[in-house]
């Protein structure tokens, strides 16, 4: 084999690196190392310039591979495999070091300290770069077919929209009907339609498609595979009660399975103890059924009061956070009683009202037509007693000095917010990570809100967190852009960098299994041997199996113990 | 980088290419379709670029933009136009619209550029620096910002005094005065508008006396001041450079004030305003800090447990409406407002007033249609026909809309509706093929 020729390129970053490393001297210590060919220092070495200087300089000098010293792999680690890409050359034999995080900025008190460690981190990078291979991936089959799971708005509109774009969809609903909770509203902000229209109008037309096939009544209950192919088992019940099971295969998964409505606890503000305390969504259900007066157990309601963040914004309990949905729908519900009904006077408990964006119309309407709003913090909340037939309601006003008010209620309606479903389990079987609110977690919160750590699992709608209609739906449609980028070209690539097991080592003794996040290893009888198998397209190359093997049956592809030994000897 | 392709036909053509047009050219990229995004700054990466650290998470912003931007810059489906706007869209029968792009000239050929900076020292003349939101100086001949991509110099000829001195400076010969507009006309089967936002002038609130004190700043001011890339190595107040400790924010500037005409509320700077709170007690340990809101809308995912943070840090949150804000002598500000919770006029004095500016539509959008009108709401962001069930939907087939441009949000709210624009833009194309 001929000897290794490599490239190392040592960036500024500005002044990022340069201002705590001697980059000169980094590049000076490294300069002789046995295959280092040439090497340089650059003021950005992300920056076009310097990108087509590294591709001139790979060419012309027949380098067989590159290092650069920069910041995070996180950040830049394909930027230059694409350039050793454009250079002809295999993108594995690119080696990362990272001199920023973990020298520059880490030891910023210390200059000569974080110059000794970036040589040491350089070293070892070209040791690993003697190493690096050119690895090809594999491409898997991905089959055009998306199950979403939940046919409220969410998933409606995401089978739409995939549908549209010529994808398979299977729309799996637990409920008899489709609609989720939208379909139960009668009024809406924003819009003159109802819940229910909107919700006739997407079904009718998910019924009109030829490639979307819905499931009333039906649940997941078994997953098999990964991104490509999950093999799903589903469980239909059918009109006697019997069920049914159905065996599909898709390419990728959209969960929409939304949220449910707080319900508070027995005796919370008075719930099911004092007659007159309602939720919300019960509240919502009275204005949109009655006319002329509004009754409730067959009296005429006057006075109401609002008492929001029941089961939100809590410091003690499970839910800390904002509802961000419930000021909004409850200052529109209370606008309607207003108009609707004669004699209505609306009282607002709350804790700062949040009618974030265009809401804050809502709001200013209200207001303006003479509304009264009383605020509470968490550590005073209002008290409820009972007097005849009202409801006694105090507060400890901080809008006004604390000052004490009171006011007498014909109805007390409790804002209750979202929480998650009661019953994810089907979350868990595809595994999909929760965040310590209990909803699904988006794998980053800024910018892959509908993705998850679970390739080819999309989230959408209000099983993330809390949101309204147009949230919902937006992203349903990006959660159904995602799904179907990820099939639309019929094929996956899959890494290369991967667990191999070294067959004749393992005796299968499970540990590999236990410790993998992915559920990438299975037990598999081979040539009457019990051994570990690893699915290539579901392993993500974290490693966490490779340790736990005693007999040391397990390598990691470009991370094999020669190449990391090698690394490490640089390094002291 | 510009690339040299057929210039005269895409499948898209996105205008505006901050977070959210760039997420949409991807998405529409990333599954075959050639795009055109356009953007009528020096730069792609909108405001999201200059932002410090986001809330609630605190990563650091330029690092997760650049990654984004990096792989717009060299997807092979996208062909980027920098000082480019485009005009004259019209939709010709079912399939087709029409646009003219007018590109103006960088007078550097960006492909020759090292962005070496000797332009930079070689010109004479100083401006104020937009991309720094005026807190510095730059020159005529100049890079953008440091992680502009297009990473390249630029002229700004209308300050240029055409004295020749970066063209002789230049190691390459990349700068060229005979650059003249191009004019280019395309067609393209779907337009996705991404045009973002402006922020409110606090100059039309006369008696917060900005641009008269000059501590008194806006809070894209302190993002610059408090970003990675920022033009100083600390926090200074502008005043004397002195590093500010009573620091305070005033927040629902130019927002739910039907006063200045904007009656919304701006949903974003209730939350970037805890985030600075929160960088600027971290950056200056002893520095006293003071959010004067009228409600705290903490709304979103993590937003009220990083609320909470805010408070638990120390930072003072006052219920208070400023009415007034005075200048002392040494440059400290007294603020006079009506403290809600004791309904007391009261009087409090800092050295160092930011102003958290509320969010408004960026106007003429829809002066670039011809033929059909493109429909605004009454806010004047752009219209949404199906808002709850269609949101990117607008009154043109065809023609979607993606981030703030129809509304305020925050970034991931900016690319959930950049994913829903781009996904009714891709099954309109496949249903239009
Ligand atoms: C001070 C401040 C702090 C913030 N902090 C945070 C934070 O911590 N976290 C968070 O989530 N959000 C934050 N935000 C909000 C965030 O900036 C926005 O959500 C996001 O930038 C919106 O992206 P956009 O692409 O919709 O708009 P923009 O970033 O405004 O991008 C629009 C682009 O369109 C271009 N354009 C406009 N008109 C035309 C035209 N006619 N032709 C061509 N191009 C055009 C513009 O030049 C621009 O590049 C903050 C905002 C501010 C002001
Ligand atoms: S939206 Fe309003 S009622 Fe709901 S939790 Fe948030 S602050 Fe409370
Ligand atoms: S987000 Fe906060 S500061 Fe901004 S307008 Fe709304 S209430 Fe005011």
């Amino acid at each position: 084999m001929k000897k290794k020729k490599i490239g190392v390129y040592i960036c500024h970053c500005g002044g990022n690196i340069s201002d705590y490393v001697d980059v000169e001297k980094v590049r000076a210590a490294i300069a002789d190392e046995g295959i280092v060919l040439l090497s340089k220092t650059t003021m950005f070495a992300c920056s076009d310039s310097n990108q087509r200087d590294m591709v001139e300089d790979i060419k012309a000098n027949d380098l067989d591979g590159v290092v650069v010293a920069s910041c995070s792999p996180k950040l830049h680690l394909q930027t230059f495999q694409n350039v050793s890409m454009r250079a002809d050359l295999n993108k594995y034999t690119y080696v990362h070091a990272n001199i920023r995080e973990q020298a520059s900025w880490a030891h910023s008190d210390d200059k000569m300290g974080a110059t000794e460690k970036a040589i040491h981190l350089v070293r070892a990078a070209i040791a690993k770069s003697r190493y690096a291979e050119a690895l090809e991936s594999t491409k898997v089959k991905a089959i055009k077919k998306v199950a979403v799971i939940g046919a409220g708005i969410a998933g409606l509109k995401a089978a739409l929209s995939l549908s549209e774009k010529d994808c398979d969809v299977i729309l799996i609903e637990r409920n008899s009907v489709v609609g989720g909770h939208v379909a139960e509203f009668t009024s809406l902000s924003t819009t003159t339609e109802t819940g229910y229209q909107i919700i006739t109008r997407l079904y009718s037309e998910v019924l009109k498609r030829g490639n979307i096939s819905l499931l009333t009544n039906s649940e997941v209950i078994e997953n098999k595979g990964s991104v490509g192919n999950f093999s799903l088992k589903i469980r239909k019940i059918t009109n006697n009660d019997n069920q049914e099971i159905i065996d599909v295969n898709v390419g990728s998964v959209l969960m929409a399975t939304g949220f449910d409505s707080y319900t508070p606890g027995e005796g919370e503000y008075g719930y099911k103890s004092l007659e007159n305390v309602i939720t919300l969504v019960d509240f919502k259900k009275m204005i949109d059924s009655q006319n002329g007066k509004l009754v409730y157990n067959g009296k005429q309601i006057r006075d109401i009061v609002y008492i929001y963040c029941v089961g939100s914004r809590q410091s003690d309990g499970g839910n800390t956070y904002c509802s961000r949905n419930c000021c909004t729908s409850t200052i529109h519900a209370s606008i309607i009683a207003r108009h609707k009904f004669s004699d209505i006077n609306n009282y607002h408990f709350n804790r700062g009202i949040r009618t974030y964006g265009k809401q804050e119309i809502l709001y200013a309407e209200s207001l303006g037509s003479g509304d009264i709003y009383l605020q509470f913090n968490e550590d005073s909340i209002p008290e409820i007693s009972v007097n005849g037939d009202k409801a006694i309601v105090k507060i400890n006003d901080i809008l006004s000095a604390n000052r004490e008010v009171e006011v007498e209620a014909d109805l007390v309606v409790l804002v209750g917010g979202m929480v998650p479903r009661a019953d994810n389990s089907v979350g868990s079987l595809f595994k999909l990570p929760k965040g310590r609110d209990r909803f699904y977690n988006e794998v980053h919160m800024k910018l892959r809100p509908v993705e998850t750590a679970i390739d080819g699992i999309t989230i959408a709608g209000a099983c993330q967190g809390p949101k309204n209609i147009t949230e919902s739906v937006n992203s349903a449609l990006a959660a159904a852009t995602k799904s179907y980028s990820i099939l639309s070209k019929g094929e996956l690539e899959t890494s290369p960098l991967i667990a191999v097991i070294e067959e004749d080592k393992c005796s299968w003794c499970g540990a590999c299994q236990e410790a993998c996040p992915f559920d990438a290893i299975h037990m598999e009888e081979k040539e009457g041997r019990t051994i570990a198998q690893i699915n290539n397209t579901v392993c993500k190359g974290c490693g966490m199996c490779a340790p736990v093997c005693k007999p040391d049956a397990i390598n990691l592809i470009a991370y094999s113990s020669s190449e990391i030994m090698s690394m490490i000897d640089a390094l002291a | 980088m510009e690339k040299n392709i057929d210039k005269t036909s895409y499948d898209a053509l996105v205008i505006g290419a901050g977070i959210a047009g760039g997420e949409a050219a991807l998405n529409l990229a990333n599954t075959g379709y050639k795009v055109l995004l356009v953007d009528k700054e020096l730069s792609v990466g909108g405001k999201m670029i200059m932002l410090s650290k986001v809330f609630p998470t605190l990563d650091c912003s330029a690092c997760i933009t650049t990654p984004k931007v990096s792989e717009i810059s060299r997807h092979s489906n996208i062909t980027i136009f920098t000082g480019a706007q485009a005009s004259n869209i019209r939709k010709i029968g079912e399939k087709e619209f029409t646009a003219r792009i007018n590109k103006q000239p960088r007078y550097v050929h960006i492909e020759d550029c090292t962005s070496c900076q000797l332009c930079e020292e070689a010109c004479p003349v100083s401006v104020s620096d937009q991309y720094q939101y005026g807190l510095i100086g730059r020159k005529a001949a100049f890079i953008p910002f440091s992680i502009c991509s297009p990473k390249a110099a630029a002229i700004d000829i209308e300050n240029c005094t055409l004295c020749g001195a970066c063209e002789r400076a230049c190691p390459t010969n990349c700068i060229d005065f005979t650059m003249e507009p191009e004019i280019i006309d395309i067609k393209v089967k779907t337009v996705v508008l991404a045009t973002g936002f402006k922020l409110f002038d606090p100059l039309d609130i006369p008696r917060y006396g900005y641009g008269k004190f000059k501590n008194v700043i806006t809070a894209m001011q302190m993002e610059r001041e408090i970003a990675p890339t920022r033009p100083f190595n600390t926090i200074l107040r502008p005043k004397d450079g002195k590093v500010p400790d009573k620091i305070a924010y005033v927040l629902c500037v130019g927002s739910r004030d039907a006063s200045v005409g904007n009656p919304i509320c701006s949903q974003i700077c209730c939350m970037y305003s805890i985030k600075q709170a929160q960088l600027l007690m971290g950056a200056l340990p002893m520095a006293d800090v003071t959010i004067y809101y009228i409600n705290i809308r903490s709304f979103g995912k993590g937003f009220e447990e990083f609320y909470q943070q805010a408070k638990g840090m120390g930072v003072n949150f006052v219920k208070g409406k400023i009415g007034r804000i005075t200048e002392k002598e040494n440059g400290n500000l007294i603020l006079r407002y009506e403290d809600i919770n004791s309904g007391k006029l009261q009087e409090e004095e800092h050295d160092m007033v930011i102003l958290s500016t509320g969010v408004l539509p960026n106007e003429g959008i829809s002066e670039l249609f011809e033929g059909d009108t493109l429909g605004l709401d009454k806010f004047n962001f752009i219209g949404q026909s199906d808002a709850l069930a269609g949101p990117s939907r607008t009154s043109i087939d065809g023609v979607f809309v993606a981030g703030t441009a129809s509304g305020p949000m925050d970034i991931p709210d900016s690319i959930l509706s950049a994913g829903s624009a781009s996904s009714e833009a891709i099954s309109y194309l496949i249903q239009h093929s």
